[in-house]
């Protein structure tokens, strides 16, 4: 390093005790005018050295919290992606719950455990057994509708079988009881996701896209209005003698978590009133629907008995035949009474033939019965 | 010292200043490095005393201006190290890492010390404890981080032999 020449010390002590002396005397201004000093140094040419050392400082900080920053923002995401399945797991524990409220006794909560294997949704373990009170053949259901029975039963816990599996089998029939066939899984569908064959239905009922299927409560095992599916389309199968219909289900075996077991007292007494909205929704619109058909053959009528009026004068003529058998009492829709809406024109009605007895090939709940499979 | 030689340590001397406002707050050590001080000891070996003096007392008012409670009290320890540094740099100083490692140690714990005891922002045992450990491990740091640069910035702080 280089060496600076010393020299005139007498000045260099005056300096000395000048700054000195200014030192002091600043160390003890009093705090009122400390502080404008120190401002004012701040605010003039201090101020790029402390607006250095604020980034500086900012610097540090952002280094120091990166680490707990990407911590909290992991944490927000995880929270962010819990949430969709927790507000579906409420809706789901709400739906749960408003069934029991309808059903009110006579049932058994239980967990559905599913096996992980591929396209493996045809049986489940549920949490409750025969110390619960589940029995063998003991339908299971969800608020959306028919999942299953019970097929197998230890005693605290039971093994299923839901409606997706290849013996499963329910007499279903239409909402309004014009149609009956017996649902099964549809089994050819093998990448287009879980459907619902009803099979044997006459050929005299049709029914139509959206028409809601329930369980007809013939068999004894299930009890009559569970929803089964909607119908989506009609099929061709090998039956030539009756209808197929596909259906979309009303439960979908993956969505199986939550579910109801019924005990046979609860079957017996049925299921009157729980899936009510639903039933009352769809026979409200097919009422509707033969309201209009109603009111097309009533006007129909009357304007054959105006032109029957305008002939009259002129004899019987060969139209009479056909004339008088317009005036047959038709059978007009029951809907139209349950409604309670004025019908648009008073014909007497006979009654309302109940529905046919089923075929007896298909009259009853073929769920299988083969002696179970060890597991 | 030539021209060229001044302005070079100028550059130097700035240097430090930003090194002592960017690098020091960034790291947030407990016991920092000064490079303000070191500035002022590269400084004081160039010029007069009483210069010094006057160098350090102005860096002492900057810094002091950030610390307000104890405005003065870096000028006046800046004041006296400078000086004494320009006074006995024909003692201590010279092409020596050691020296020059020590001169550093000893100019940042004499400005601690004068700085704490008039300051008086520490007392009792905490006062003993800034003197005797903090203010030596920060003089240690700041003396080790001094003979760095003096190998970094050796091309400017060289006289040209031309």
């Amino acid at each position: 390093m280089a060496r600076a020449v010393r020299s005139n010390p007498r000045t260099d002590l005056i300096i000395l005790v000048t700054c000195l002396v200014l030192a002091l005397a600043a160390r003890a201004l009093p705090d009122a005018m400390r502080d404008p000093v120190s401002t004012t140094m701040r605010r003039t040419f201090l101020a790029p050295l402390v607006v250095l050392q604020e980034r500086a400082e900012l610097s540090r900080r952002a280094m120091l919290l990166v680490d707990e920053k990407t911590a909290n923002t992991d944490t927000l995401t995880l929270k962010a992606l819990r949430v969709t399945a927790v507000e579906a797991e409420n809706d789901r524990l709400r739906q749960i719950m408003g069934l029991g409220a309808r059903l009110r006794w006579g049932f058994i909560p239980a967990e559905a455990l599913h096996g992980r294997g591929v396209r493996d949704e045809t049986t489940v373990i549920l949490s409750a057994g025969g110390r619960s009170g589940v029995n063998r053949l003991s339908p299971i259901i969800a608020p959306e509708g028919l999942v299953g029975v019970v097929d197998g039963v230890d005693p605290t816990m039971s093994h299923a079988m839901l409606w997706t599996h290849p013996d499963f089998r329910v007499s279903a029939m239409s909402i309004d009881g014009t149609a009956f066939g017996i649902a099964q899984s549809h089994l050819a569908s093998a990448t287009g996701g879980y459907l619902i064959e009803l099979r044997g239905v006459p050929f005299r009922a049709t029914l139509k896209p959206g028409a809601l299927i329930v369980s007809s409560g013939w068999g004894g095992v299930w009890p009559r209005g569970i929803p089964v599916g909607t119908v989506m389309q009609e099929i061709k199968t090998a039956e030539a003698w009756a209808r197929t219909y596909l259906l979309r289900p009303a439960v979908n075996p993956a969505d199986v978590y939550s579910v109801m077991i019924l005990r046979r007292e609860r079957v017996s007494k049925g299921l009157d009133g729980v899936w009510a909205s639903v039933a009352q929704a769809d026979s409200a619109a097919q009422r509707i629907v033969v309201a209009g058909d109603s009111a097309a053959k009533a006007s129909a009528l009357a304007e054959a008995a105006a032109r029957r009026a305008a002939l009259a004068p002129l004899g019987p003529t060969g139209d009479s035949a056909r004339a008088a058998a317009s005036r047959v009492p038709r059978p007009a829709p029951r809907v139209l009474t349950d409604t309670g809406a004025p019908a648009p024109v008073p014909v007497t009605q006979p009654p309302v033939p109940e529905p046919e007895p089923r075929d007896t090939t298909v009259t009853r709940d073929s769920i299988s019965v083969a002696p179970r499979r060890p597991r | 010292m030539s021209m060229g030689g001044a302005f070079r340590a100028v550059i130097v001397f700035l240097i430090f200043i930003l090194l002592h406002y960017t690098l020091r707050p960034l790291l947030g050590w407990r016991a920092p490095m000064d490079f303000l001080l070191l500035g002022l000891l590269m400084a004081a070996v160039r010029v007069r005393p009483g210069n010094a003096a006057l160098i350090g007392f102005a860096l002492g008012l900057v810094s002091d201006s950030l610390a307000p409670e104890a405005l003065g009290a870096g000028a006046l320890a800046m004041t006296a190290v400078g000086f004494s540094a320009s006074y006995l740099k024909a003692v201590f100083f010279a092409d020596n890492i050691v020296l020059n490692a020590f001169f550093f140690f000893l100019g940042k714990w004499m400005f601690d010390v004068i700085y704490f005891l008039v300051a008086q922002s520490v007392h009792g045992a905490e006062l003993v404890q800034q003197i005797f450990l903090w203010s030596p491990l920060s003089a240690a740091v700041t003396a080790a981080v001094g003979v760095l640069l003096l190998f970094i910035m050796r091309p400017l702080l060289e006289p040209s032999t031309a």
